[in-house]
């Protein structure tokens, strides 16, 4: 599970109002090299939450120096643009869990695929 | 409860088919669909793209400038996804993981016609609609009712799953092996040799049909649907049936629509297994065949062959073991030559018709003379694998869009071979 992908996951369990983010709780914890597209992650930015980015960057160590919040033009910055592509798009959560921040409900992660299904009574 | 028989009906002839077949799946089916290709090709670049049921993840590779991640329910076709390098995650389509408003566009290719109720169909096209950004936009396919060649006599259908679909005499063995793109495939290495040699089709594709079909006057069609009442219309949903198709294809050779007296028993007796058998899914099992002019002649059927005491309440689950498990493998043999709107088209299969089996023994496993490869994988694919469809008739998909989904606005609407298709767009709806 690639950070971009957890941007957009949310807990859906029956009654949370307060799903988003997960917290990631990684126990193995994988980067690639993926080639760098400035103008893809330029586009990406605007459709981030960008402090849940941040936050589970941070939680896997994997922050490094990406600021907790945009900077200005940064379309044009590619020094910053490669942090994002990094952290976005590099940083693979392989084993794990996602915590529900309201339910504390984990959806395991495992072989790189979240298991977002639901049991019965939590749909 | 109907939510909980929907749940259970989209469990036994879905998710654990799919489940069942997903390693014969990814041989087969990889090639996208033009008009999806299209649709992936032309968003804009940094878009973000969600496979509302991705199967193996076939449309995830197009288009290297948008960010696409897939979801599926079923396990095996999602770690095939995985191992091609996709972002996937499993869930299910009446309850996706993602937040409001985030994606650029939708793709939901073939799923929706898995879900057994109306309301379910509605949910699911809802929750991609909240997904989706307001001017984003959905493409959605389902098989149709009105095919080419054909037309389902009904839309409730459940239809058998066969790994064997063509014949050597026919096809063109030349053709290449599919193309590997990943080194993670062990699982459909198994395979018969025959699937390599299938031509490589999208999912919902009858293909070229008239291409293949008369191939050799001697070869027999015939087709088997096997009918469900629609959830949507009962409460009782107890009541299954074979029935043949009105297709014009089935030659007057084979054994028609009830009309050769000598090879009925056959049929019957297979017939009667099979109803059993699925309708053990259901309860209760006095409803078998009460309802409807289809299941009259099944009715008949039951009666005649019970014990004289006339008593129709068969507890199903009373069949022995070996009389489902022959009808089962009878039936996979039976449906081997079924045409399916996403396999690869065209199957044509010699049917041996023995008017010997008696009418009240049970049915026996007919050696299949078929001009078909052998069989050698059928053993693992029995007639347990029937998939649940609501296939849908013209118009339908875009009437329950504009009249149940307000957020979403149909732009276009088409048939593509063998589906509707439907694009639609996210709007943003002012509540005053």
């Amino acid at each position: 599970m690639k950070l971009l992908t957890h941007n957009m996951l949310t807990s859906h369990v029956k009654g949370v109002t307060k799903g988003y983010p997960l917290l990631i709780k990684a126990t193995e914890v994988k980067v690639n090299e993926v080639e760098f597209n400035p103008q893809f992650v330029s586009r990406m930015i605007p459709k981030l939450e960008w402090a849940a980015l941040v936050q589970a960057a941070d939680g896997l160590g994997h922050r490094e120096d990406l600021p907790g919040e945009l900077v200005p033009n940064y379309e044009t910055n590619e020094d910053f643009l490669k942090k994002v592509h990094r952290v976005l798009l590099e940083v693979e959560v392989v084993e794990g869990c996602l915590q529900c921040p309201e339910s504390g409900r984990e959806f395991p992660i495992s072989r790189g695929i979240p298991n977002m299904l639901l049991n019965e009574d939590e749909a | 409860m109907m939510e909980e028989a929907a749940s259970q009906l989209e469990r036994d002839h879905v998710h654990s088919v799919y489940d069942k077949i997903a390693p014969y799946f990814n041989d087969s089916r990889y090639k996208a669909w033009p008009k999806v290709r299209q649709f992936l090709l032309d968003l804009q670049p940094g878009s973000i793209v969600a496979d509302i049921g991705c199967g193996n993840g076939k449309y995830l590779h197009i288009n290297k400038e948008v960010f696409k991640l897939g979801c599926d329910v079923c396990r095996p076709l999602v770690d095939f996804a995985w191992s091609q390098g996709h972002e996937v995650q499993l869930c299910d389509g009446l309850h996706l993981p993602y937040r409001d408003s985030c994606f650029d566009a939708v793709l939901s290719i073939a799923v929706i016609h898995h879900l057994s109720t109306k309301e379910r169909r509605i949910r699911a096209i809802k929750e991609m609609a909240r997904t989706l950004r307001v001017g984003g936009r959905i493409m959605i396919y389902v098989w149709a009712m009105e095919q080419k060649r054909r037309k389902f006599e009904k839309q409730d259908i459940f239809v058998p799953w066969n790994p064997n679909p063509h014949s050597p005499s026919v096809f063109n063995r030349e053709h290449a092996k599919p193309r590997r793109r990943a080194t993670a495939q062990s699982v459909s290495e198994g395979i018969d040799n025959t699937d390599k040699h299938r031509k490589v089709r999208s999912t919902s594709s009858v293909a070229d049909e008239e291409d293949l079909a008369c191939n050799t006057p001697q070869q027999r069609t015939q087709r088997l649907w096997f009918f469900s009442r629609s959830l949507d219309s009962v409460f009782d949903f107890g009541s299954l049936a074979i029935s043949r198709s009105s297709s014009r294809e089935l030659s007057t050779l084979s054994s028609p629509a009830g009309e050769n007296e000598g090879n009925r028993a056959s049929q019957r007796g297979r017939g009667r297994g099979l109803i059993k058998q699925v309708s053990s899914f259901f309860s209760p099992p006095s409803v078998i065949g009460s309802e409807e002019d289809v299941f009259d002649s099944v009715t008949e059927l039951h009666k005649g062959q019970n014990d004289p005491g006339g008593n129709n309440n068969n507890n199903p689950n009373n069949n022995n073991g070996t009389e489902k498990q022959s009808v089962s493998v009878s039936l996979a043999e039976e449906c081997g030559s079924l045409a399916l709107p996403d396999l690869v088209p065209f199957q044509a299969e010699h049917m041996k018709q023995s008017g010997d089996e008696s009418e009240g023994g049970p049915p026996v496993k007919e050696p299949q003379e078929s001009t078909q490869s052998p069989q050698g994988s059928e053993g693992q694919v029995d007639g347990s694998c029937l998939r649940y469809y609501h296939v849908f008739r013209e118009g339908e998909l875009a009437e329950l869009i504009e009249n149940h989904v307000e957020e979403l606005h149909v732009t276009h609407a088409y048939f593509d071979h063998a589906n509707w298709c439907v694009v639609a767009e996210k709007v943003q709806l002012w509540k005053i």
